[in-house]
């Protein structure tokens, strides 16, 4: 498979603390990978340099042969990585149908094919049948999903999830793994997810990237990880 | 929590397709108006009508874009002073026509300049607010210094404009009626526009930045462009109404562009219904009418009544009065946060 995005020693430092330490890092096109770590391990500041929302200190990214450093959001949006917040970030005030028009109008599908991507999209992720209701009034697992939903809707290349499980009860947290493993199969899809909860990675069967203290420890399949030492000794061991 | 089943449409489009048929209504009623009354009624009117259409550009940047700001009557004084210099110095062609246009573009390019540098900086919300008070105190501050071409404090007096096509045609307003419907044409024209601008993709993506503009960028949109550009569009309608009130009156001075007066036009939009184009514009009419009533009934009172309905407003009706009759009239809403 290609490569489709690239870190090379990207650095991410706040007032000489050191939130990333050259992290060299590759995603192929179609492949799901799960970034794990202890809290502070820098996994949040590392999709937020991906997808535009902190600068690097050094280093670079590449996403299709592309250098991205340093790019505003909705550029690096425009290029096809949408990102999912670690809490439901979506319109509370306005209804499901609402919420996934605008990922819609994002994108340059022409105005009559709107409706049918938009109804598409809500299928996909299980919401079709509250396409009229206020987000606020959805489950918290709800709310997560027309997040995922809205991402699709704007033709993401490249999703990157932060923890799209929080909160989540174990059968919601089960459905969104199933949702996942749909995105990259039937509608190839890269993702990258930050991830807390063992049995739904477990459950993914991607390879595994480990975050420790801005580094990346390990890299392999869950099985690997699950039997390195030194995971387990900073990860595993007190989880 | 509510039931599944047939969910209402939102509150936004519940409001608008009611809105509409209001719109015609009331519109209808003003272009009847003068068939009835006379007299000092239809003198004022079109001035009201104009701080209207201020209001709603004011409604489209705030309810629309979540976008508030003080300057508004700062860029009508703006307006008001181009059409007095225009009636000074533009020769050959009408010089209305010429203070109309000037005074758009100018307050449109001013709005961009100023939106651009601020939204890119990202500047928001509080710290927004106080950059366009401080427009407003420019602009009254300009007008009173640079006596020697707006008169200081003495103020600018202006001509009552008229309608000319080359030299064939040549129509008066000097009389309030006709003056009147010319108003009224723009008034229309301006709401059609806006009621368009609102529903189409633009004013979607406005709504967007207004409720959540992380999201709204991380889809990929530049939200300080879409920013920029509804402050420059807001900008360029209060100059563009300012130049006709400013003919229309006859007279501007400074005090036109202050804080006092770009206080009350938020007023007046909260007043109406943040979210509602035409709640703007009925509540500039209707409050400024009860201002020039009971200001000079009941002079020491007057902004103390103001000031505490516009506390009642941002306490009991978010919304405003648009926003509380969409509510009263249809079925409960199912979202509480409501539409302000």
């Amino acid at each position: 498979m290609a490569e489709l995005l690239r870190t090379d020693s990207l650095t991410k430092t706040f007032r000489g603390l050191v939130a990333n330490s050259e992290i060299d890092f590759s995603l192929d096109a179609g492949e799901i990978r799960c970034i794990i770590g202890p809290n502070g391990a820098g996994k949040t500041t590392f999709i937020s340099m991906i997808s535009g929302h902190q600068a690097p200190t050094a280093g670079a990214i590449w996403f299709k042969g592309r250098n991205i450093t340093g790019l505003p959001v909705y550029r690096i949006a425009r290029l096809g990585i949408l990102r999912k917040f670690q809490t439901p970030t979506v319109f509370d005030n306005l209804t499901v149908y609402e919420n996934t028009e605008l990922a819609v109008l994002a994108t340059p599908t022409p105005p009559r094919e709107r409706y049918a991507k938009i109804l598409r999209t809500l299928e996909l992720v299980r919401l079709a049948e509250v396409v009229a209701q206020v987000v606020g009034t959805l489950s918290h697992g709800q709310r997560q999903w027309l997040e995922i939903g809205m991402l699709l809707a704007r033709d993401a290349e490249l999703v990157l999830l932060d923890e799209p499980t929080a909160g989540m009860t174990a059968e919601e947290t089960h459905a969104t793994g199933e949702l996942v493993r749909r995105l990259v199969e039937e509608l190839g899809l890269a993702a990258i997810i930050i991830e807390h909860d063992i049995n739904f990675i477990r459950d993914l069967r991607a390879p595994v990237t480990v975050l420790h203290l801005g580094r990346i420890l390990v890299e392999g399949s869950f099985a690997e990880i699950s039997g390195d030492a030194q995971v387990r000794s900073v990860y595993l061991g007190d989880a | 929590m509510t039931a599944a089943g047939p969910a209402p449409p939102s509150l936004g489009r519940r409001l608008t397709s009611s809105e509409d048929g209001v719109a015609v209504l009331a519109l209808a009623l003003f272009a009847l108006l003068p068939v009835v009354v006379s007299g000092y009624s239809i003198y004022i009117l079109p001035q009201y009508m104009l701080h209207g259409v201020m209001a709603m550009s004011l409604a489209l940047l705030w309810g629309r874009g979540g976008v508030l700001s003080f300057g508004q009557a700062g860029f009508y004084a703006l307006g008001a002073y181009t059409m007095g210099l225009c009636y000074r110095w533009v020769p050959l062609v009408n010089p209305a026509y010429a203070g109309m246009l000037i005074a758009f573009a100018v307050g449109g390019l001013l709005a961009a300049v100023l939106g651009y540098f601020l939204f890119r900086a990202g500047v928001r919300s509080a710290y927004f607010v106080l950059v366009t008070l401080a427009v407003s105190i420019i602009a009254e501050q300009v007008a009173v210094s640079q006596s020697q071409i707006t008169g200081g404090w003495n103020g600018m007096y202006i001509d009552r404009m008229s309608l000319t096509l080359g030299d064939a045609v040549n129509v008066s307003l000097f009389d309030d009626a006709p003056m009147y419907y010319f108003v009224l044409v723009v008034v229309v024209a301006v709401y059609a526009c806006l009621r368009w601008l609102a529903h189409a993709k633009f004013g979607k993506v406005l709504v967007g930045i207004r409720e959540n503009e992380d999201r709204v960028l991380s889809l990929g949109f530049d939200v300080s462009a879409y920013k920029t550009a509804t402050f420059a569009i807001a900008g360029a309608l209060s100059t563009f109404a300012g130049a006709l009130y400013g003919t229309h009156a006859g007279f501007v001075a400074p005090s036109l562009g202050g804080v006092l007066f770009s206080t009350e036009v938020v007023v007046w939009v909260a007043i109406g219904g943040r979210s509602s184009l035409l709640g703007a514009f009925l509540a500039a009419i209707g409050v400024s009418f009860l201002s020039n009533y009971l200001s000079a009934l009941i002079p020491a009172y007057w902004p103390l009544i103001l000031g505490m309905l516009f506390l009642a407003v941002i306490i009991f009706f978010r919304g405003g009065v648009a926003g509380a009759l969409a509510r009263w009239t249809r079925q409960p809403a199912t979202r509480s946060a409501g539409n302000g």
